[in-house]
Formats: structure tokens, sequence, C-alpha cells
């Protein structure tokens, strides 16, 4: 009986997946879970900042769809670039961003993040609106964008007050390339050059 | 000191007070809702339905960084370090009352612009804002309205020309000002002449205190800015570039119909 149970839950997982739909509550349950993770990440005064930047990396890969973020912000390039160019490219990708987000977190001073709704996309995603309030009482809006793929929910996008990240970036590293002469390696250069400052 | 004041309300008689309290890459208003109906050009439209990524309109880009050098010299020897004092010196409360003032005075622009727009339901919640808090808010100090569920929400003449259907245009770093485009620049010089309160200063022969108002905006913007600001210089590869599609993309949002979708990276088939 319980084989057969599990083969029908699986089954609707199954078809779910192939659907790509989610529901956008469990969109929230979600975000709720991420946010929990790193307030008590930031809130954990045992831990080292270099401890505190490994557990980070551990939710950006686990939580983040990085490669495919990866490839939207490099934008037409990602075609142009080799393999061993957009390895590269991935691994500076994330980097920077958990050096940047560490820095951020030395000055964490007990915000809240709160879960405020959540709404299906016509692309079959979902975004999750949240918000930071600070101690001040100043909230900062954030929405996130959650795709399911093989089962797993995870986040492509953070929208600051409308603002995509993920196209802010883009056109940031666009820049970067043009003014390298088109080349991928200009990004890359500029990445390393970015993550040496962070130290 | 002296000088100190009158350079910024010199500086301030340069600028239009409208946009000043608003700095362009502020991400920290209260409440920021899309604007409603949205005329957009076939050009804007096929924009919007195949996003390309060279949504970069920047042909004086040249010119543009040159004027942003500019621009982060005078800020970072001067405005920051004024902003700096500023927050140093008054408490978080008074700044804060200064703060809801401003944007107290600000509501009548919002008023006109409301009704240019032909948003007469908008038009009467900023009336009532306006109303509300101009009285019971104590002349503006603290923001009643919002508590009783009417939010301010935020529009401007270069808002006001996108909903007439006016594209962006290029993008333009103003001097001083900083970023804009060609459809905001025309809107910042309608605020200003559009502003009641300015209009009704330089008629009453008040300009000085119009230039007043300016001069405690700018700092007002910078000190409720001057983190985030921080932030992105410290994180950005090529920091004008930064912010050139942050101001783009928060001008692009503030027009946008609620029912439109933002491109986003998404799953894709050869993972």
């Amino acid at each position: 009986m319980k084989k057969i149970i599990f083969a029908c839950v699986s089954l609707i997982f199954w078809i779910q997946g192939c659907n790509a739909e989610i529901e956008p509550k469990n969109a929230e349950t979600f975000m709720k879970t991420i946010g929990d993770e790193v307030i008590s990440l930031l809130t954990d005064k045992t831990i080292t900042d270099q401890e505190r930047a490994n557990q980070f990396r551990e939710i950006l890969q686990t939580r983040f769809n990085v490669k495919a973020i990866g490839k939207f912000v490099l934008g037409r390039y990602w075609k142009q670039a080799s393999d061993e160019e957009k390895q590269k490219f991935l691994e500076l990708f994330k980097e920077t961003t958990v050096a940047s987000y560490a820095t951020r977190f030395k000055e964490y001073t007990s915000e809240r993040f709160e879960i405020l709704n959540s709404r299906a996309e016509p692309d079959g995603g979902v975004i999750v609106s949240s918000q930071i309030v600070r101690p001040n009482g100043q909230v900062i809006p954030i929405d996130w964008k959650i795709f399911e793929k093989n089962g797993e929910l995870r986040i492509y996008d953070v929208i600051l007050e409308g603002i995509s990240m993920g196209i802010t970036q883009r056109s940031e590293y666009a820049s970067v390339i043009q003014k390298g002469g088109g080349r991928i390696e200009a990004i890359n250069q500029a990445l390393e050059q970015k993550l040496t400052t962070y130290q | 000191m002296k000088i100190v004041f009158s350079l910024l309300f010199f500086l301030g008689g340069l600028l239009t007070p409208a946009h000043a309290q608003e700095d362009a890459w502020s991400y920290t208003t209260d409440a920021v809702h899309p604007g409603k109906e949205l005329q957009l050009s076939p050009q804007e439209r096929e924009q919007d339905l195949n996003p390309s990524e060279d949504t970069d309109n920047d042909p004086f880009e040249p010119v543009n960084r040159v004027v942003f050098e500019f621009n982060e010299l005078v800020d970072t020897i001067f405005l920051e370090p004024l902003a700096a004092m500023y927050e140093g010196v008054v408490h978080e409360f008074i700044r804060e009352r200064v703060g809801y003032a401003l944007r107290n005075l600000s509501e009548p622009l919002v008023l006109v612009n409301n009704l240019l727009q032909g948003e007469l339901g908008d038009a009467g919640e900023t009336l009532d804002r306006f109303l509300l808090n101009s009285t019971y808010g104590v002349g503006g100090l603290f923001d009643v309205s919002t508590d009783l569920g009417i939010p301010y929400k935020k529009e401007d003449f270069g808002m006001t020309l996108a909903s007439w259907g006016m594209g962006a245009g290029p993008y333009i770093v103003l001097p001083i000002l900083g970023p804009s485009n060609l459809r905001d620049t025309l809107g910042r010089i309608g605020d200003y002449g559009f502003d009641p309160i300015n209009v009704w200063g330089y008629s009453a022969d008040k300009e000085l205190y119009c230039d007043i108002r300016t001069g405690v905006q700018i700092l007002d913007a910078k000190t409720d800015n001057i983190k985030i600001i921080e932030d992105l210089r410290k994180n950005a590869i090529d920091y004008y570039a930064t912010i050139r599609t942050w101001y783009s993309e928060r001008r692009k949002h503030l027009v946008r119909k609620e029912s439109e979708a933002i491109e986003t990276p998404r799953p894709d088939e050869d993972e």
C-alpha cells in the first residue's frame, strides 16, 4: 500500500515537474526557509567571517541557479565564450557574489525579513514579494523570481524595487566586455581584479 | 559654515526641487506603486515584447561619462561630507520629520501630475493626503495618511510624459542632477514650472524659501542614499554602467503596468 501511495505521489510530483508550474505558496515557504537560514547565519556569533562566507556560498549554490543566472548576465556573449571561459566566468561570478555579500553581512544590524505574498508569472515562474525592515523602520522591498526545475525550487533573480539584479549585471558586464574589445576574457579579468579588492 | 550653506543654496538654485528629494537610485521609498495605464510607442512595445539586450540607449556615452565623473567629484568632496555631517549632527527623529515635511510639500506637484494623466482617483487620494498630513500631520511633519491606508505614490512630469506615450529617449547624465534621459529631462523642466509651491514662491517673491527647500531636499536625499551609493560604488565593476541601468530600470518600473512581467533569468533546456 505504502509503495502504491509513494508511486502515486512521485507521479504527481513528476507530472508537476514536467509542467514546471509551481504553487506560489510553496515558493513562499521556500523563501521563508532561506530567509531563516540566512538570518541564523548572520546572528550566529560563534562562527568566523570565513565560515560565514563558506556557509553562504553553500546557500547560494543550493538555493540559486547560479549557472542560469550567470548565463543570463553574460547575455549574447555566452554563445561566443569557449567552455573554458564559461567555467571560469561562472566560478568568478559566484565568488564575487559571495565576497560582496560577505562584506555586506558585516554591517548586519538586526534587520527583519518578512514574506509578503506571491504570484504566478506568465513565464511559469513565481514572484515572491518580501521586505527587509531595518531597525529604523525603513523598508526595502525585494522580489524573488523562483522557478521549479527537475522537482527543485531555485531562485533565478532578485528584484529590488522593480530593478532586476540580473538585468543590471548583464548591462554592466556587457559594458565591460565592449570596452575590452568584445573579449569574454575582459570580464573574467575584471572579476578577478574585483575579487582581490575584497580580501 | 555660512559659506557652505550659501554654496549649497546656490547649487540648490540650479536644481529642480521636484526630483531633488528623490534621488534617481533611491530604492528605499516607503510606498512605490507602479504607474497605472501606460501607452507605449510601437518601438517600446516591440522592445517590451522582445526584450533586446541592447537597451542601454546611450549614444552620448563619452560625454555622459565625463559629466558623471564631474558629478562624482562634486559628490565626494562636497555633497557627501555635508550629508554625513547632517546625519551626524541632526537626530534621526528630526531628519525623518524633515523628510516627511518635504514630501508633503511635493504633493501639490504630484496632484498636478495626477490631473495631467487624467487619474482622477489618484488625484483625490493625493489631495486627501496633502490635506490630512498638513493638518493632522502637523504641517506634514507626520505621515498620518499612510497609517490611514493612503500611501505616498510618486508621480512626476517625466512619468506623465510616459503616460502620454513618450519614449524614454537617450540616456543623459545632467551636471549635478545626475542620471536622466531625454523624457525625464523635459519632465524636470515641466515639474519646475508646474510645481504649485514654486509658482507661489516666485509670484510672492519668496524665491529664498524655494531655494532653501531645494537645498534641504538635496541633503535629505543624499543622507537617505549614502549607504546605497557606497555599496554600489564598492561592488560595481563598471559603476557608470551600473548607475545607468539602475536609473533606467527604476524609471521603467515606475511607469510599468502592474500586469507587465519583468524579464529575468529562467531555466532552459540545455542545462
